[in-house]
């Protein structure tokens, strides 16, 4: 089992930050690597069990089944079920905290998955340092630092 | 029940600031409202069920037992024993973890009590800011203080 594990700091509110980032179908309006997305069968994107479609900006495509959502510990998890990745039993959560001392939040999205052992560290660096901490890059701009 | 959670980042790697920490005997040479502490009969800091006896600046004792401490985690728990101040049933939690992009530390520190009606205000103040804002300060002080003494090594 690989793990990924990617924490950062946005510069805002974390009531703030969550508004941006809870819509299950909202990745294309902060994550600069989707390009679009849409849940299938006209289901709301947080209904639990609810799946994504969406289109990355090099053409994958990937398919993605909301776990759990909470807006009250401001967190979601959710699995994979069809990308080009080559991943099994892939599970990611990504969970915002708020830090008391000044308005910022602490964010930490994590992954668990399996995969050929010749391409786990590929994939945890792609994981990791591309899509999470691109992420993250993207909502420190968005937050002002 | 009232509960406090305080939160913070330090600049630093958790393992610098959990090298601070992880000494359930050693707040008195960080902590600012800490005078003196012993970990009783004779037992290591780092014995679940240890107990600290320490002295505030102002004079009052106070003793805490070390519930839960995990190296792994970089979390601590302890529960207050006894004290002046009117704090029941006080139980605090420690956990530190790594901020990836730069190499930080999100610590983060909390606990629940009760206390005397009409005191509620004055203890969640002092636990909050006297205890957990000024620790968070503190700790920020002596590891950039203890960085400038490595930097001149």
């Amino acid at each position: 089992m690989a793990r990924v594990y990617v924490s950062s700091v946005i510069n805002g509110r974390s009531d703030r930050v969550w508004a941006r980032v809870r819509d299950f179908n909202g990745l294309p309006g902060w994550h600069p690597g989707i390009a679009e997305s849409r849940i299938e069968n006209g289901e709301p994107s947080d209904k639990i069990g609810c799946v994504r479609d969406f289109r990355l900006r090099n053409g994958d495509r990937i398919r993605e089944k909301l776990l759990g959502l909470s807006d009250f510990d401001l967190f979601c998890t959710y699995s994979i079920l069809e990308s080009p990745m080559g991943v099994d039993n892939y599970v990611a959560t990504l969970r915002l905290t708020p830090i008391t001392d000044g308005e910022r939040t602490f964010a930490e999205w994590t992954a668990e998955f399996d995969c050929s052992p010749e391409r786990e560290a590929e994939l945890i660096s792609n994981i990791g340092g591309g899509v999470f901490q691109g992420g993250f890059d993207a909502l420190k701009r968005q937050f002002g630092g | 029940m009232i509960r406090i959670v305080r939160s913070t980042i330090i600049d630093a790697p958790t393992d610098r600031v959990w090298a601070f920490l992880r000494d359930f005997n050693g707040h008195d040479r960080w902590h600012p409202a800490v005078a003196k502490s012993a970990i009783e009969r004779n037992q290591s800091a780092d014995k679940i069920g240890c107990v600290r006896r320490f002295f505030l600046r102002d004079g009052s004792e106070l003793r805490e037992r070390l519930l839960t401490l995990s190296d792994l985690e970089q979390t601590f728990s302890y529960c207050l024993i006894d004290t002046p101040v009117p704090l029941f049933n006080y139980v605090a939690h420690v956990r530190l973890v790594p901020v990836t992009d730069g190499d930080r530390t999100f610590w983060d520190w909390r606990c629940t009590f009760t206390t005397r009606k009409g005191q509620e205000a004055e203890m969640t103040r002092m636990v909050g800011e006297d205890i957990y804002d000024a620790g968070f300060a503190a700790v920020r002080t002596h590891l950039s203080a203890s960085s400038a003494t490595e930097g001149r090594a």
